[in-house]
């Protein structure tokens, strides 16, 4: 076997990246080498330095350089309330509602039983160690209205409920402004299903 | 040679992200059995098809292409059946493993999209799910060619009584039980004979009857873990 050079071992690091594959992978090394190199070295420094300085918060496991991020020490934020999401870029959707003033768990992940991804693996006793601190007195379920989001939502749900919680899970149906005429069936269908009292 | 197929009721057993936008999605089809389709473009924000890809959900698709993989030209919801909530959700996904982990690509099995097609709704609809996966598992078993002897006692060739207590050899069926046979694999003759006959009333026909089918299915599995069966048992733990 040759050694592989340097430039084998680039293509085949960007090949880690989602959607990237050996053609691509190529393109990129190519690119960075021959036409970007300071923008290469800013993506070498940048990861380097994410890398090392980037950890889980102790508290809600969203990436953070300090022990605690900072929304979990804030004290404008309601500490009895906790809404609980998939990944990060769905805390960042919420906190654009400018409709939610508590705290937040990112789960990293979804239950998802044909990937082999169950609690061990999301660490939900790291969450219920979270939610029984005394201070929530509400958990907010939005992960998302997938199967998989779903059956993490029901297996929060009964989990939490047990712990002495108060659980709620965010409402699904037709979006703002929304028409029936240009909505798909299934939307529909479950909005129809979870429909609730008006008057 | 590109080949068109269209109007195929079919569920999604599994979905993984391709490329930047895109999926490839493992079917499960009445006529063509499971195939791997690429759906273009799922993945876009916009995408008619990014919430009717989904796992349980009765659909009719559209594919072309000659490949191992075919290109998804077409699909519509159905609908008709509540999405599977909680615990459900969960048997819902050993279902499509035990799918996805024993069925041959492009293997044409139209009695078990039936049997499939018929424990989804019953999970769907909450009632008792233990002998809709029961029956599930027999019909993927024989649809296989490892269809099940229940009813008689392969040694002496007699009917298997109710009264009596068997061995259950794989690959072979039930055989009387004797004087320092293992514990493994023993049931009683009533469950066998429930077996044959789809019936599981007798709470203690189905506690047999899933050791048998766990015992089976993990034998034709040939060592391979069921993930799905791994993460329902470690959430009953919590």
């Amino acid at each position: 076997m040759t050694p592989s050079s340097s430039l084998d071992e680039l293509i085949e690091a960007l090949r880690c990246l989602p959607g990237v594959g050996p053609k691509s992978a190529q393109r990129m090394a190519y690119h960075l080498l021959q036409r970007d190199r300071r923008g290469a070295d800013r993506l070498a420094r940048g990861l380097d330095a994410a890398l090392k300085l980037l950890h889980h918060c102790a508290r809600c496991n969203n990436f953070t350089e300090a022990e605690i991020c900072e929304r979990c020490l804030s004290s404008r934020r309601d500490a009895s309330q906790l809404c609980i999401v998939e990944m990060p870029i769905d805390a960042i959707s919420m906190e654009q509602t400018h409709a939610y003033n508590g705290l937040y768990y990112v789960l990293m992940g979804r239950l998802s039983p044909l990937d082999g991804i169950g609690p061990k693996e999301l660490a939900f006793e790291r969450l219920f160690a979270r939610a029984t601190d005394g201070v929530v007195k509400e958990v907010i379920l939005a992960t998302n209205f997938t199967n998989e989001g779903e059956a993490t939502a029901h297996y929060l749900s009964e989990l939490l409920h047990e712990r002495g919680l108060k659980v709620s899970r965010i409402a699904r149906g037709l979006p703002v402004g929304g028409e029936l005429e240009f909505s798909d069936a299934a939307t529909v269908a479950q909005a129809l299903r979870e429909r609730r009292d008006f008057v | 040679m590109s080949k068109r197929v269209d109007g195929q009721a079919a569920y999604v057993l599994h979905l993984h992200p391709y490329s930047e936008t895109s999926l490839v999605v493992d079917v499960f089809t009445r006529d063509h059995g499971r195939v791997p389709l690429l759906a273009r473009g799922a993945r876009r924000p916009r995408s008619a098809m990014r919430g009717m890809l989904m796992s349980f959900q009765p659909l009719e698709l559209g594919w072309f292409g000659g490949g191992e993989v075919k290109t998804l030209a077409r699909a519509e919801w159905l609908g008709g059946m509540p999405l599977l909530g909680g615990r459900c959700l969960l048997l819902g996904y050993y279902l499509n493993e035990l799918l996805l982990k024993m069925l041959p690509r492009e293997d044409a099995h139209s009695a078990l999209f039936d049997a499939y097609a018929s424990a989804l709704r019953a999970l769907a609809a909450g009632g008792a799910d233990a002998p809709e996966l029961r029956r599930f598992e027999k019909t993927l078993l024989k649809e296989l060619g490892y269809g099940l002897t229940l009813d008689v006692d392969m040694d002496s060739g007699q009917p298997v009584v109710a009264e009596g207590e068997y061995t259950y050899l794989i690959e072979r069926g039930p055989v009387a039980r004797r004087v320092g046979d293992g514990d493994t694999a023993v049931v009683c003759g009533q469950t066998l004979l429930d077996m044959a006959a789809d019936d599981y009333a007798n709470p203690r026909t189905r506690v047999e009857s899933r050791h048998l089918m766990r015992q089976l299915i993990a034998h034709h599995l040939g060592g391979k873990p069921l993930q799905s069966r791994r993460v329902f048992m470690e959430l009953q733990e919590l």
